[in-house]
Protein backbone atom coordinates (compact mmCIF):
# COMPACT_ATOMS: atom_id res chain seq x y z
CA UNK A 1 0.00 0.00 0.00
CA UNK A 2 1.32 3.39 -1.09
CA UNK A 3 0.97 6.67 1.20
CA UNK A 4 -1.85 8.52 0.78
CA UNK A 5 -2.04 12.00 -0.35
CA UNK A 6 -2.04 13.82 2.85
CA UNK A 7 1.08 11.86 4.08
CA UNK A 8 3.12 12.65 0.79
CA UNK A 9 2.19 16.41 1.34
CA UNK A 10 3.42 16.09 4.76
CA UNK A 11 6.60 14.51 3.74
CA UNK A 12 7.02 16.94 1.16
CA UNK A 13 6.37 19.99 3.43
CA UNK A 14 8.97 18.15 6.17
CA UNK A 15 11.89 17.66 3.45
CA UNK A 16 11.37 21.23 2.15
CA UNK A 17 11.82 22.56 5.70
CA UNK A 18 14.61 20.49 6.42
CA UNK A 19 16.28 21.91 3.52
CA UNK A 20 15.64 25.11 3.98
CA UNK A 21 16.79 25.06 7.68
CA UNK A 22 20.15 23.48 6.33
CA UNK A 23 20.74 26.31 4.02
CA UNK A 24 20.16 29.08 6.20
CA UNK A 25 22.59 27.40 8.71
CA UNK A 26 24.89 27.07 5.74
CA UNK A 27 24.62 30.55 4.71
CA UNK A 28 24.94 31.87 8.27
CA UNK A 29 27.90 30.14 9.00
CA UNK A 30 29.66 32.20 5.80
CA UNK A 31 28.56 35.33 7.04
CA UNK A 32 31.85 36.08 8.84
CA UNK A 33 33.38 35.83 4.88
CA UNK A 34 30.55 37.71 3.02
CA UNK A 35 31.35 40.44 5.78
CA UNK A 36 34.85 40.76 5.35
CA UNK A 37 34.26 41.46 1.67
CA UNK A 38 30.92 43.19 2.10
CA UNK A 39 32.74 46.16 4.32
CA UNK A 40 35.08 46.94 2.12
CA UNK A 41 32.56 47.38 -1.14
CA UNK A 42 31.08 50.05 0.99
CA UNK A 43 32.66 53.47 2.66
CA UNK A 44 31.06 52.61 6.43
CA UNK A 45 30.05 49.94 8.85
CA UNK A 46 26.78 51.09 8.69
CA UNK A 47 26.03 50.32 5.37
CA UNK A 48 27.79 47.10 5.34
CA UNK A 49 25.62 46.48 7.54
CA UNK A 50 22.22 47.16 6.02
CA UNK A 51 23.80 45.33 2.85
CA UNK A 52 24.51 42.41 5.06
CA UNK A 53 20.89 42.22 6.41
CA UNK A 54 19.38 42.64 2.81
CA UNK A 55 21.36 40.05 1.53
CA UNK A 56 20.42 37.44 3.79
CA UNK A 57 16.88 38.62 3.51
CA UNK A 58 16.83 38.18 0.02
CA UNK A 59 18.99 34.94 0.45
CA UNK A 60 16.57 33.18 2.74
CA UNK A 61 13.41 33.98 0.47
CA UNK A 62 15.29 33.07 -2.50
CA UNK A 63 16.65 30.05 -1.30
CA UNK A 64 15.02 27.76 -4.08
CA UNK A 65 17.31 29.30 -6.58
CA UNK A 66 20.52 28.66 -4.82
CA UNK A 67 21.48 25.06 -6.72
CA UNK A 68 22.89 22.49 -3.99
CA UNK A 69 26.69 21.75 -4.92
CA UNK A 70 27.47 25.11 -6.36
CA UNK A 71 29.41 27.77 -4.45
CA UNK A 72 27.17 29.17 -1.80
CA UNK A 73 29.39 32.07 -0.84
CA UNK A 74 30.03 33.42 -4.40
CA UNK A 75 26.00 32.83 -4.60
CA UNK A 76 25.46 34.69 -1.49
CA UNK A 77 28.17 37.78 -3.16
CA UNK A 78 26.77 37.95 -6.06
CA UNK A 79 22.83 39.07 -4.45
CA UNK A 80 24.91 41.34 -2.72
CA UNK A 81 26.73 42.84 -5.48
CA UNK A 82 23.28 43.46 -7.00
CA UNK A 83 22.16 44.42 -4.43
CA UNK A 84 24.59 47.42 -3.64
CA UNK A 85 24.37 48.25 -7.48
CA UNK A 86 20.91 48.43 -7.35
CA UNK A 87 20.55 50.13 -4.14
CA UNK A 88 22.56 53.34 -5.95
CA UNK A 89 25.46 53.23 -2.98
CA UNK A 90 27.45 53.27 -5.22
CA UNK A 91 28.15 57.34 -4.70
CA UNK A 92 30.70 56.79 -8.05
CA UNK A 93 34.01 58.88 -8.27
CA UNK A 94 34.69 60.30 -11.44
CA UNK A 95 36.37 57.97 -13.81
CA UNK A 96 39.52 57.88 -13.06
CA UNK A 97 41.78 59.29 -16.16
CA UNK A 98 44.83 59.76 -14.57
CA UNK A 99 47.72 57.77 -17.18
CA UNK A 100 49.04 54.99 -15.29
CA UNK A 101 52.20 54.70 -17.38
CA UNK A 102 54.53 54.00 -14.33
CA UNK A 103 53.69 50.67 -14.63
CA UNK A 104 53.71 48.01 -11.88
CA UNK A 105 56.71 48.91 -10.17
CA UNK A 106 55.65 52.45 -9.57
CA UNK A 107 55.08 52.23 -5.59
CA UNK A 108 58.21 50.17 -5.20
CA UNK A 109 60.47 53.06 -6.95
CA UNK A 110 58.96 55.93 -5.59
CA UNK A 111 59.47 53.90 -1.86
CA UNK A 112 62.63 53.09 -2.72
CA UNK A 113 62.93 57.05 -4.20
CA UNK A 114 61.83 58.33 -0.37
CA UNK A 115 64.22 55.49 1.36
CA UNK A 116 67.19 54.82 -1.14
CA UNK A 117 68.82 53.24 1.70
CA UNK A 118 66.20 50.83 2.68
CA UNK A 119 65.62 48.88 -0.26
CA UNK A 120 64.78 45.71 0.97
CA UNK A 121 61.25 45.24 0.40
CA UNK A 122 60.39 44.38 4.17
CA UNK A 123 61.35 47.36 4.75
CA UNK A 124 59.52 49.27 2.39
CA UNK A 125 56.41 48.31 3.27
CA UNK A 126 57.12 49.22 7.10
CA UNK A 127 56.35 52.55 6.46
CA UNK A 128 53.13 51.74 5.47
CA UNK A 129 50.23 52.27 7.87
CA UNK A 130 47.23 50.58 8.07
CA UNK A 131 45.53 53.59 7.65
CA UNK A 132 47.32 54.11 4.72
CA UNK A 133 46.20 50.87 3.41
CA UNK A 134 42.47 51.69 4.22
CA UNK A 135 42.39 55.48 2.67
CA UNK A 136 44.08 54.19 -0.22
CA UNK A 137 41.96 51.32 -0.93
CA UNK A 138 38.86 53.14 -0.43
CA UNK A 139 40.30 55.69 -3.01
CA UNK A 140 40.26 52.80 -6.17
CA UNK A 141 36.87 53.56 -8.14
CA UNK A 142 34.44 51.09 -7.68
CA UNK A 143 34.29 48.89 -10.62
CA UNK A 144 38.32 48.30 -10.26
CA UNK A 145 38.11 48.11 -6.25
CA UNK A 146 35.38 45.66 -5.80
CA UNK A 147 37.18 42.78 -8.22
CA UNK A 148 40.44 43.59 -6.17
CA UNK A 149 38.32 43.02 -3.04
CA UNK A 150 36.96 39.74 -4.20
CA UNK A 151 40.12 38.34 -5.50
CA UNK A 152 42.68 39.78 -2.65
CA UNK A 153 39.92 39.55 0.22
CA UNK A 154 37.33 37.06 -0.70
CA UNK A 155 39.74 34.60 -2.49
CA UNK A 156 38.07 33.97 -5.08
CA UNK A 157 39.47 33.04 -8.71
CA UNK A 158 39.00 34.83 -11.79
CA UNK A 159 36.15 32.89 -13.11
CA UNK A 160 34.07 33.41 -9.68
CA UNK A 161 34.64 36.94 -9.79
CA UNK A 162 33.76 37.13 -13.30
CA UNK A 163 30.08 35.13 -12.53
CA UNK A 164 29.83 37.39 -9.27
CA UNK A 165 29.83 40.40 -11.37
CA UNK A 166 28.76 39.45 -14.26
CA UNK A 167 31.67 40.53 -16.61
CA UNK A 168 33.86 38.82 -18.49
CA UNK A 169 36.80 36.90 -17.32
CA UNK A 170 39.40 39.89 -19.19
CA UNK A 171 37.06 42.26 -17.73
CA UNK A 172 37.88 40.93 -14.41
CA UNK A 173 41.95 40.66 -15.05
CA UNK A 174 42.32 43.89 -17.01
CA UNK A 175 40.24 45.69 -13.83
CA UNK A 176 42.46 43.79 -11.22
CA UNK A 177 45.31 45.31 -13.04
CA UNK A 178 44.23 48.87 -13.54
CA UNK A 179 42.96 48.41 -10.11
CA UNK A 180 45.90 47.16 -8.26
CA UNK A 181 47.96 49.99 -10.23
CA UNK A 182 45.79 52.73 -8.66
CA UNK A 183 45.75 51.22 -5.49
CA UNK A 184 49.94 51.30 -5.48
CA UNK A 185 49.63 54.93 -6.51
CA UNK A 186 47.43 56.15 -3.84
CA UNK A 187 49.61 53.97 -1.49
CA UNK A 188 52.74 55.72 -2.85
CA UNK A 189 51.18 58.93 -2.38
CA UNK A 190 50.68 58.13 1.56
CA UNK A 191 54.07 56.56 1.95
CA UNK A 192 55.77 59.52 0.38
CA UNK A 193 53.95 62.08 2.59
CA UNK A 194 54.85 60.16 5.53
CA UNK A 195 57.89 60.04 4.05
CA UNK A 196 58.44 63.32 3.67
CA UNK A 197 56.98 64.35 7.44
CA UNK A 198 59.63 62.12 9.01
CA UNK A 199 61.88 63.65 7.18
CA UNK A 200 60.73 66.80 7.70
CA UNK A 201 61.15 66.11 11.61
CA UNK A 202 64.38 64.20 11.98
CA UNK A 203 66.12 67.19 9.55
CA UNK A 204 68.66 70.22 9.36
CA UNK B 1 67.84 47.60 -13.10
CA UNK B 2 65.48 47.84 -16.48
CA UNK B 3 61.73 46.82 -16.24
CA UNK B 4 61.27 43.75 -17.62
CA UNK B 5 57.88 43.11 -19.73
CA UNK B 6 57.86 39.25 -18.95
CA UNK B 7 57.40 40.07 -15.49
CA UNK B 8 54.36 42.60 -16.26
CA UNK B 9 52.76 39.64 -18.18
CA UNK B 10 52.97 36.84 -15.40
CA UNK B 11 53.32 38.46 -12.00
CA UNK B 12 49.50 38.95 -11.42
CA UNK B 13 48.15 35.60 -12.27
CA UNK B 14 50.83 34.30 -10.75
CA UNK B 15 50.82 35.75 -7.70
CA UNK B 16 46.94 35.41 -8.12
CA UNK B 17 47.70 31.22 -8.64
CA UNK B 18 45.39 31.84 -11.98
CA UNK B 19 48.04 29.77 -14.19
CA UNK B 20 47.86 26.62 -15.62
CA UNK B 21 50.28 23.85 -14.33
CA UNK B 22 52.49 25.05 -17.71
CA UNK B 23 52.80 28.66 -17.09
CA UNK B 24 53.21 28.37 -13.79
CA UNK B 25 56.23 26.37 -15.17
CA UNK B 26 57.26 28.84 -17.49
CA UNK B 27 56.82 31.71 -14.68
CA UNK B 28 58.92 29.98 -11.70
CA UNK B 29 61.60 29.30 -14.15
CA UNK B 30 61.80 32.70 -15.31
CA UNK B 31 62.14 33.99 -12.06
CA UNK B 32 64.73 31.59 -11.19
CA UNK B 33 66.24 33.12 -13.84
CA UNK B 34 65.57 37.15 -13.10
CA UNK B 35 66.85 38.82 -10.40
CA UNK B 36 64.89 42.29 -11.11
CA UNK B 37 61.32 40.00 -11.26
CA UNK B 38 62.25 38.13 -8.27
CA UNK B 39 62.71 40.98 -6.22
CA UNK B 40 59.57 42.82 -7.60
CA UNK B 41 57.83 39.16 -7.25
CA UNK B 42 58.79 38.93 -3.14
CA UNK B 43 57.52 43.18 -3.45
CA UNK B 44 54.31 42.38 -4.50
CA UNK B 45 53.43 38.98 -2.09
CA UNK B 46 54.10 41.31 0.79
CA UNK B 47 52.65 43.85 -0.17
CA UNK B 48 49.31 41.87 -1.27
CA UNK B 49 49.74 40.12 2.16
CA UNK B 50 49.94 43.50 3.95
CA UNK B 51 46.97 45.45 2.33
CA UNK B 52 44.96 42.14 2.33
CA UNK B 53 45.54 41.95 6.44
CA UNK B 54 45.43 45.93 6.97
CA UNK B 55 41.93 46.14 5.33
CA UNK B 56 40.47 43.19 6.90
CA UNK B 57 37.72 43.86 9.24
CA UNK B 58 35.92 41.18 11.24
CA UNK B 59 31.92 41.09 11.47
CA UNK B 60 30.28 42.83 14.51
CA UNK B 61 28.42 39.77 16.80
CA UNK B 62 25.78 41.35 17.00
CA UNK B 63 25.37 41.62 13.25
CA UNK B 64 25.29 37.43 12.95
CA UNK B 65 22.42 37.92 15.88
CA UNK B 66 20.29 39.94 13.32
CA UNK B 67 20.86 37.65 10.41
CA UNK B 68 19.75 34.61 12.16
CA UNK B 69 16.76 36.47 13.07
CA UNK B 70 15.86 36.91 9.47
CA UNK B 71 15.56 33.23 9.23
CA UNK B 72 11.92 32.28 7.98
CA UNK B 73 10.60 30.88 11.47
CA UNK B 74 9.71 27.04 12.19
CA UNK B 75 5.62 26.55 12.33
Amino acid sequence: MGETAPETEARRLAEDARDRVRFEEEALDLADQVYRVARRMVSSREEAEDLMQETYARAFRSWRSFQPGTNLRAWLLRILTNLNIDRGRRVQRAPDTQPLEEGDYFLYNRLEEVNPSGTDEERVIERLSQDDAVTALSAVPHDFRDVIVLVDIGDFSYNEAAQILDIPVGTVMSRLHRGRRILKRELAEHAVADGASADGGSGA
Amino acid sequence: MDPCEKCEELLQPFLDRDLNEEERAVAEEHLNLCAYCRKRYRFEADLRRFVRQAVTEEMPPDLKVKLSELRTPLL
